[in-house]
Protein backbone atom coordinates (compact mmCIF):
# COMPACT_ATOMS: atom_id res chain seq x y z
CA UNK A 1 0.00 0.00 0.00
CA UNK A 2 2.89 2.36 0.79
CA UNK A 3 4.59 1.84 -2.44
CA UNK A 4 1.24 2.59 -4.31
CA UNK A 5 0.56 5.49 -2.58
CA UNK A 6 4.19 6.64 -3.24
CA UNK A 7 3.71 5.97 -7.12
CA UNK A 8 0.78 7.90 -6.76
CA UNK A 9 2.52 10.94 -5.08
CA UNK A 10 5.72 10.73 -7.30
CA UNK A 11 3.31 11.06 -10.38
CA UNK A 12 1.58 13.87 -9.02
CA UNK A 13 4.77 15.36 -8.35
CA UNK A 14 6.00 15.14 -11.61
CA UNK A 15 2.50 16.05 -13.03
CA UNK A 16 2.71 19.24 -11.39
CA UNK A 17 6.04 19.99 -12.08
CA UNK A 18 6.04 19.14 -15.63
CA UNK A 19 3.12 21.38 -16.23
CA UNK A 20 3.85 24.14 -13.98
CA UNK A 21 7.23 24.12 -16.70
CA UNK A 22 5.57 23.47 -19.28
CA UNK A 23 6.48 20.07 -20.10
CA UNK A 24 5.58 16.77 -19.85
CA UNK A 25 5.63 14.63 -17.16
CA UNK A 26 7.98 12.22 -19.11
CA UNK A 27 10.98 13.50 -18.60
CA UNK A 28 10.51 13.39 -14.65
CA UNK A 29 8.56 9.98 -14.79
CA UNK A 30 11.06 8.18 -16.34
CA UNK A 31 13.81 8.85 -13.58
CA UNK A 32 11.49 8.48 -10.97
CA UNK A 33 10.19 4.78 -11.96
CA UNK A 34 13.92 3.80 -12.95
CA UNK A 35 15.86 5.35 -10.18
CA UNK A 36 13.27 5.65 -7.20
CA UNK A 37 11.73 2.40 -7.60
CA UNK A 38 14.10 -0.14 -9.27
CA UNK A 39 12.16 -0.74 -12.35
CA UNK A 40 13.89 -1.81 -15.44
CA UNK A 41 14.45 1.49 -17.94
CA UNK A 42 12.17 0.41 -20.81
CA UNK A 43 9.55 -0.66 -18.49
CA UNK A 44 9.99 3.12 -16.73
CA UNK A 45 9.71 4.40 -20.51
CA UNK A 46 6.58 2.36 -21.35
CA UNK A 47 5.09 4.12 -18.35
CA UNK A 48 5.99 7.19 -18.79
CA UNK A 49 4.13 7.03 -22.74
CA UNK A 50 0.82 6.41 -20.94
CA UNK A 51 1.38 9.37 -18.19
CA UNK A 52 2.21 11.75 -21.39
CA UNK A 53 -0.54 10.33 -23.47
CA UNK A 54 -2.97 10.80 -20.44
CA UNK A 55 -1.93 14.52 -20.02
CA UNK A 56 -1.68 15.69 -23.70
CA UNK A 57 -4.92 14.24 -24.04
CA UNK A 58 -6.86 16.30 -21.07
CA UNK A 59 -5.08 19.68 -22.00
CA UNK A 60 -5.47 19.33 -25.68
CA UNK A 61 -9.32 18.97 -25.66
CA UNK A 62 -9.60 22.50 -23.79
CA UNK A 63 -6.68 23.95 -26.45
CA UNK A 64 -8.77 22.57 -29.04
CA UNK A 65 -12.06 24.33 -27.11
CA UNK A 66 -10.26 27.61 -26.88
CA UNK A 67 -9.30 27.17 -30.24
CA UNK A 68 -5.59 27.91 -29.31
CA UNK A 69 -3.91 24.84 -31.10
CA UNK A 70 -3.95 24.38 -35.14
CA UNK A 71 -5.42 21.06 -35.77
CA UNK A 72 -4.17 21.34 -39.39
CA UNK A 73 -1.02 21.72 -39.14
CA UNK A 74 -0.49 19.38 -35.76
CA UNK A 75 -2.26 16.29 -38.02
CA UNK A 76 0.19 17.31 -40.59
CA UNK A 77 3.46 17.04 -38.81
CA UNK A 78 1.90 14.07 -36.26
CA UNK A 79 1.73 11.86 -39.57
CA UNK A 80 5.32 12.34 -39.65
CA UNK A 81 6.26 11.87 -34.98
CA UNK A 82 3.97 9.42 -35.47
CA UNK A 83 5.75 7.28 -38.17
CA UNK A 84 8.87 7.91 -36.17
CA UNK A 85 7.81 7.36 -33.14
CA UNK A 86 7.03 3.98 -34.65
CA UNK A 87 10.11 3.02 -35.56
CA UNK A 88 11.48 4.48 -32.04
CA UNK A 89 9.63 2.07 -30.09
CA UNK A 90 11.18 -0.39 -32.13
CA UNK A 91 14.59 0.70 -31.61
CA UNK A 92 14.78 0.50 -28.15
CA UNK A 93 13.97 -2.89 -27.88
CA UNK A 94 16.82 -3.14 -29.75
CA UNK A 95 19.07 -0.76 -28.10
CA UNK A 96 21.31 -1.80 -24.73
CA UNK A 97 19.56 -0.62 -21.41
CA UNK A 98 23.50 0.98 -20.82
CA UNK A 99 23.41 2.89 -24.06
CA UNK A 100 19.65 4.25 -23.58
CA UNK A 101 20.62 5.30 -19.72
CA UNK A 102 23.33 7.32 -21.46
CA UNK A 103 20.96 8.34 -24.05
CA UNK A 104 18.34 9.09 -21.68
CA UNK A 105 21.36 11.32 -19.17
CA UNK A 106 22.20 13.18 -22.07
CA UNK A 107 18.93 14.05 -23.53
CA UNK A 108 17.92 15.28 -19.42
CA UNK A 109 21.46 17.88 -19.58
CA UNK A 110 20.02 19.43 -23.26
CA UNK A 111 16.61 20.05 -21.09
CA UNK A 112 18.02 21.22 -17.62
CA UNK A 113 20.55 23.52 -20.53
CA UNK A 114 17.87 24.91 -22.49
CA UNK A 115 16.13 25.63 -19.08
CA UNK A 116 19.16 27.72 -17.20
CA UNK A 117 18.76 29.35 -20.34
CA UNK A 118 15.79 30.56 -20.16
CA UNK A 119 16.28 31.04 -16.25
CA UNK A 120 17.85 34.46 -17.50
CA UNK A 121 15.27 34.98 -20.41
CA UNK A 122 11.97 34.35 -18.60
CA UNK A 123 11.44 35.57 -15.22
CA UNK A 124 7.62 35.11 -15.19
CA UNK A 125 6.26 31.45 -16.02
CA UNK A 126 3.50 31.22 -18.80
CA UNK A 127 0.70 29.79 -17.27
CA UNK A 128 -0.31 26.09 -18.46
CA UNK A 129 -4.24 27.36 -18.34
CA UNK A 130 -4.74 27.67 -22.39
CA UNK A 131 -5.81 31.27 -23.14
CA UNK A 132 -7.88 32.45 -26.16
CA UNK A 133 -6.08 32.05 -29.94
CA UNK A 134 -6.27 35.62 -30.79
CA UNK A 135 -4.40 36.63 -27.36
CA UNK A 136 -0.85 37.81 -27.71
CA UNK A 137 -1.16 36.88 -31.79
CA UNK A 138 -1.85 40.26 -34.41
CA UNK A 139 -5.45 39.06 -36.16
CA UNK A 140 -4.59 41.48 -38.85
CA UNK A 141 -5.10 39.32 -42.23
CA UNK A 142 -1.98 36.68 -43.35
CA UNK A 143 0.49 38.47 -45.38
CA UNK A 144 -0.32 38.84 -48.90
CA UNK A 145 0.64 35.99 -50.85
CA UNK A 146 -0.73 33.47 -48.69
CA UNK A 147 -3.33 31.78 -51.32
CA UNK A 148 -2.32 31.81 -55.11
CA UNK A 149 -0.63 28.67 -56.21
CA UNK A 150 -1.16 25.46 -55.22
CA UNK A 151 1.87 25.61 -52.95
CA UNK A 152 0.91 28.51 -51.11
CA UNK A 153 -2.81 27.07 -50.81
CA UNK A 154 -0.99 24.02 -48.82
CA UNK A 155 1.02 26.49 -46.71
CA UNK A 156 -2.22 28.95 -46.51
CA UNK A 157 -4.69 26.05 -44.94
CA UNK A 158 -2.11 25.08 -41.92
CA UNK A 159 -1.63 29.01 -41.58
CA UNK A 160 -3.46 31.14 -38.95
CA UNK A 161 -4.97 34.07 -38.24
CA UNK A 162 -1.52 36.47 -38.08
CA UNK A 163 0.85 33.86 -39.15
CA UNK A 164 2.13 32.13 -42.07
CA UNK A 165 3.31 28.86 -42.24
CA UNK A 166 6.84 28.64 -43.54
CA UNK A 167 9.75 25.89 -43.84
CA UNK A 168 7.17 23.10 -44.04
CA UNK A 169 10.55 20.57 -44.96
CA UNK A 170 12.22 21.70 -42.21
CA UNK A 171 9.19 21.14 -39.98
CA UNK A 172 8.64 17.60 -41.76
CA UNK A 173 12.41 17.14 -40.28
CA UNK A 174 12.02 17.90 -36.72
CA UNK A 175 8.91 16.31 -36.60
CA UNK A 176 10.49 12.60 -37.36
CA UNK A 177 13.70 13.77 -34.70
CA UNK A 178 10.68 14.16 -32.33
CA UNK A 179 9.11 11.14 -32.38
CA UNK A 180 12.11 9.23 -32.42
CA UNK A 181 12.97 11.18 -29.14
CA UNK A 182 9.17 10.93 -27.93
CA UNK A 183 9.52 6.97 -28.27
CA UNK A 184 13.11 6.06 -26.97
CA UNK A 185 12.74 8.00 -24.04
CA UNK A 186 9.42 8.47 -23.04
CA UNK A 187 8.75 11.92 -23.51
CA UNK A 188 6.52 14.27 -25.25
CA UNK A 189 9.65 15.94 -27.73
CA UNK A 190 7.95 19.08 -26.95
CA UNK A 191 11.41 20.37 -26.59
CA UNK A 192 12.07 19.30 -30.20
CA UNK A 193 8.87 20.14 -31.62
CA UNK A 194 7.80 23.97 -30.04
CA UNK A 195 11.24 24.85 -30.73
CA UNK A 196 10.99 24.12 -34.73
CA UNK A 197 7.20 25.21 -34.90
CA UNK A 198 8.38 28.42 -33.50
CA UNK A 199 11.77 29.64 -34.76
CA UNK A 200 11.57 28.12 -37.90
CA UNK A 201 8.10 27.48 -39.04
CA UNK A 202 7.32 30.98 -38.20
CA UNK A 203 4.05 29.61 -35.49
CA UNK A 204 3.31 32.16 -32.45
CA UNK A 205 5.25 30.41 -29.34
CA UNK A 206 1.15 30.02 -27.92
CA UNK A 207 0.09 27.97 -31.03
CA UNK A 208 3.36 25.84 -31.03
CA UNK A 209 2.76 24.92 -27.57
CA UNK A 210 -0.48 24.23 -28.09
CA UNK A 211 0.23 22.21 -31.07
CA UNK A 212 2.92 20.34 -29.93
CA UNK A 213 0.74 19.25 -26.82
CA UNK A 214 -1.63 18.55 -28.90
CA UNK A 215 0.50 16.24 -31.05
CA UNK A 216 2.07 14.39 -28.81
CA UNK A 217 -1.30 11.89 -27.82
CA UNK A 218 -1.10 10.62 -31.55
CA UNK A 219 3.12 10.48 -31.14
CA UNK A 220 2.91 8.74 -27.84
CA UNK A 221 0.70 6.64 -28.86
CA UNK A 222 2.30 4.94 -32.01
CA UNK A 223 5.28 4.04 -29.58
CA UNK A 224 3.00 3.14 -26.58
CA UNK A 225 1.34 0.12 -28.86
CA UNK A 226 4.78 -1.27 -29.59
CA UNK A 227 5.67 -0.66 -25.90
CA UNK A 228 2.11 -3.06 -24.98
CA UNK A 229 2.54 -5.90 -27.03
CA UNK A 230 6.03 -6.13 -26.41
CA UNK A 231 5.52 -6.39 -22.94
CA UNK A 232 7.26 -2.94 -22.03
CA UNK A 233 3.99 -1.53 -20.42
CA UNK A 234 3.39 -2.90 -16.78
CA UNK A 235 0.01 -1.90 -15.68
CA UNK A 236 0.11 -2.24 -12.29
CA UNK A 237 3.08 0.88 -12.13
CA UNK A 238 1.81 2.75 -14.97
CA UNK A 239 -2.10 3.03 -13.76
CA UNK A 240 -1.08 4.55 -9.95
CA UNK A 241 1.69 6.78 -11.87
CA UNK A 242 -1.00 8.12 -14.36
CA UNK A 243 -3.43 8.67 -12.23
CA UNK A 244 -1.29 10.38 -10.21
CA UNK A 245 0.29 12.81 -13.10
CA UNK A 246 -3.32 13.57 -14.15
CA UNK A 247 -4.06 14.52 -10.67
CA UNK A 248 -0.80 16.42 -10.36
CA UNK A 249 -1.57 18.23 -13.83
CA UNK A 250 -5.01 19.20 -12.70
CA UNK A 251 -3.59 20.57 -9.45
CA UNK A 252 -0.79 22.86 -11.32
CA UNK A 253 -3.46 25.08 -13.21
CA UNK A 254 -4.53 26.18 -9.64
CA UNK A 255 -0.75 26.89 -8.59
CA UNK A 256 0.68 28.45 -11.65
CA UNK A 257 0.04 31.73 -11.13
CA UNK A 258 0.96 31.91 -7.15
CA UNK A 259 4.27 30.19 -8.32
CA UNK A 260 8.36 31.69 -8.60
CA UNK A 261 8.89 30.75 -11.96
CA UNK A 262 12.82 31.71 -11.15
CA UNK A 263 12.95 29.52 -8.53
CA UNK A 264 11.04 26.18 -9.80
CA UNK A 265 13.13 26.61 -13.25
CA UNK A 266 16.61 26.31 -10.93
CA UNK A 267 15.41 23.67 -8.65
CA UNK A 268 13.76 22.00 -11.72
CA UNK A 269 17.88 22.28 -12.82
CA UNK A 270 19.34 21.12 -10.00
CA UNK A 271 16.74 17.66 -10.49
CA UNK A 272 17.54 17.03 -13.35
CA UNK A 273 21.41 17.40 -13.78
CA UNK A 274 21.39 15.13 -10.66
CA UNK A 275 19.37 12.60 -12.23
CA UNK A 276 21.64 13.11 -15.12
CA UNK A 277 24.30 12.13 -13.38
CA UNK A 278 22.75 9.27 -12.19
CA UNK A 279 21.42 7.70 -14.99
CA UNK A 280 24.78 8.40 -16.44
CA UNK A 281 26.60 6.73 -13.72
CA UNK A 282 24.17 3.85 -13.65
CA UNK A 283 25.05 3.75 -17.86
CA UNK A 284 28.59 3.76 -17.34
CA UNK A 285 28.87 1.37 -14.61
CA UNK B 1 -7.78 27.40 -39.47
CA UNK B 2 -10.18 24.73 -38.26
CA UNK B 3 -13.89 25.55 -38.24
CA UNK B 4 -15.53 25.06 -34.98
CA UNK B 5 -18.00 22.17 -36.93
CA UNK B 6 -14.26 20.26 -36.60
CA UNK B 7 -12.80 21.43 -33.35
CA UNK B 8 -15.72 20.51 -31.00
CA UNK B 9 -16.31 17.11 -31.87
CA UNK B 10 -12.68 16.28 -31.56
CA UNK B 11 -12.01 18.18 -28.77
CA UNK B 12 -15.08 16.49 -27.03
CA UNK B 13 -13.51 13.06 -28.01
CA UNK B 14 -10.47 13.58 -26.25
CA UNK B 15 -12.01 14.96 -22.82
CA UNK B 16 -14.50 12.00 -23.08
CA UNK B 17 -11.72 8.89 -23.74
CA UNK B 18 -9.07 10.62 -20.89
CA UNK B 19 -11.76 10.57 -18.55
CA UNK B 20 -13.18 7.25 -19.31
CA UNK B 21 -9.74 6.12 -19.38
CA UNK B 22 -8.74 7.28 -15.90
CA UNK B 23 -11.93 5.76 -14.32
CA UNK B 24 -10.60 2.62 -15.85
CA UNK B 25 -7.45 2.62 -14.93
CA UNK B 26 -9.08 3.42 -11.10
CA UNK B 27 -10.78 1.37 -11.33
CA UNK B 28 -8.25 -1.37 -11.71
CA UNK B 29 -6.13 0.21 -9.10
CA UNK B 30 -8.88 -0.39 -6.71
CA UNK B 31 -9.48 -4.04 -7.93
CA UNK B 32 -5.63 -4.37 -7.22
CA UNK B 33 -5.38 -2.84 -3.89
CA UNK B 34 -8.73 -5.37 -2.71
CA UNK B 35 -6.70 -8.22 -4.41
CA UNK B 36 -3.81 -7.53 -2.21
CA UNK B 37 -1.50 -6.95 -4.97
CA UNK B 38 1.18 -4.44 -4.67
CA UNK B 39 2.25 -2.25 -8.18
CA UNK B 40 6.17 -3.71 -7.97
CA UNK B 41 4.85 -7.49 -8.24
CA UNK B 42 6.46 -9.43 -10.40
CA UNK B 43 5.52 -10.69 -12.75
CA UNK B 44 3.49 -8.27 -13.86
CA UNK B 45 0.39 -9.11 -15.78
CA UNK B 46 1.06 -8.81 -19.48
CA UNK B 47 -1.47 -7.50 -22.04
CA UNK B 48 -3.45 -10.17 -23.83
CA UNK B 49 -6.01 -9.17 -26.28
CA UNK B 50 -7.86 -12.66 -26.10
CA UNK B 51 -7.91 -12.43 -21.96
CA UNK B 52 -9.20 -9.02 -22.19
CA UNK B 53 -13.27 -9.68 -21.87
CA UNK B 54 -13.12 -12.90 -19.83
CA UNK B 55 -11.57 -10.43 -17.24
CA UNK B 56 -13.80 -7.71 -17.50
CA UNK B 57 -16.77 -10.25 -17.16
CA UNK B 58 -15.39 -11.72 -13.84
CA UNK B 59 -14.65 -8.13 -12.83
CA UNK B 60 -10.50 -8.72 -12.43
CA UNK B 61 -8.36 -5.85 -11.87
CA UNK B 62 -5.97 -6.88 -14.70
CA UNK B 63 -9.42 -6.41 -17.11
CA UNK B 64 -9.67 -2.96 -15.91
CA UNK B 65 -6.26 -2.08 -15.91
CA UNK B 66 -5.79 -3.58 -19.79
CA UNK B 67 -8.90 -2.22 -20.94
CA UNK B 68 -8.20 1.07 -19.45
CA UNK B 69 -4.46 1.32 -20.89
CA UNK B 70 -6.20 0.65 -24.44
CA UNK B 71 -8.90 3.35 -23.81
CA UNK B 72 -6.15 5.84 -23.39
CA UNK B 73 -3.67 4.85 -26.14
CA UNK B 74 -6.19 4.70 -28.23
CA UNK B 75 -8.10 7.78 -27.48
CA UNK B 76 -5.84 10.14 -29.65
CA UNK B 77 -6.38 7.88 -32.59
CA UNK B 78 -10.17 8.34 -31.85
CA UNK B 79 -9.39 11.83 -32.11
CA UNK B 80 -7.96 11.44 -35.37
CA UNK B 81 -10.89 9.68 -35.98
CA UNK B 82 -13.62 12.32 -35.26
CA UNK B 83 -11.02 15.04 -37.57
CA UNK B 84 -11.18 13.01 -40.49
CA UNK B 85 -15.18 12.58 -40.34
CA UNK B 86 -15.22 16.51 -39.58
CA UNK B 87 -12.79 16.76 -42.85
CA UNK B 88 -14.57 14.84 -44.61
CA UNK B 89 -18.17 16.83 -44.32
CA UNK B 90 -16.38 19.76 -44.81
CA UNK B 91 -15.15 18.05 -48.40
CA UNK B 92 -11.26 18.42 -47.53
CA UNK B 93 -9.51 15.98 -49.11
CA UNK B 94 -6.17 16.73 -48.26
CA UNK B 95 -6.85 16.54 -44.15
CA UNK B 96 -8.70 13.45 -44.68
CA UNK B 97 -5.20 11.71 -46.54
CA UNK B 98 -3.42 13.28 -43.88
CA UNK B 99 -5.86 11.32 -41.09
CA UNK B 100 -6.25 8.12 -42.84
CA UNK B 101 -2.24 7.98 -43.20
CA UNK B 102 -1.83 8.60 -39.54
CA UNK B 103 -4.49 6.17 -38.74
CA UNK B 104 -2.13 3.78 -40.82
CA UNK B 105 0.72 4.52 -39.11
CA UNK B 106 -1.05 3.47 -35.80
CA UNK B 107 -2.47 0.84 -36.84
CA UNK B 108 0.49 -0.15 -38.03
CA UNK B 109 2.17 0.12 -34.81
CA UNK B 110 -0.31 -2.23 -33.34
CA UNK B 111 0.39 -4.87 -36.59
CA UNK B 112 4.29 -4.68 -35.83
CA UNK B 113 4.50 -5.17 -32.20
CA UNK B 114 1.78 -7.80 -31.71
CA UNK B 115 3.95 -9.38 -34.84
CA UNK B 116 6.86 -9.32 -32.93
CA UNK B 117 5.38 -10.28 -29.77
CA UNK B 118 7.42 -9.82 -26.48
CA UNK B 119 10.50 -8.49 -26.44
CA UNK B 120 11.35 -7.06 -22.91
Amino acid sequence: MAQLLLLIAGGAAAGIFGALLGLGGGILIVPLLNLGFGLPLRESIGASLICVIVTSSAAASVYLRRDVANLRLGMTLELFTASAAMAGGLIAFVLPDRVLAVMFATLLLLVAATMARDIRRAPVLESPTPRPATQGISLEPAPPGVSGEAHDGFLASLSGPGYRVRNVGLGVAGSLLAGLVSALFGVGGGIVKVPVMNLVMGVPLRVATATSNLMIGVTASAGALVYLYRGGIDPLVTAPAALGVFAGASVAARLADRVDARVLRVLFVAVLLFTASQMALKGLS
Amino acid sequence: MTTPAVRRPVGAVLAIGTGLGVALLALGVVQMVAAGTGPLDRPFPPFEPDRLVPDLLALRGRGFLSLGLLVVILTPASRVLASLIGFALERDRRMVAVALAILAVIGLSALLGASLGVGV
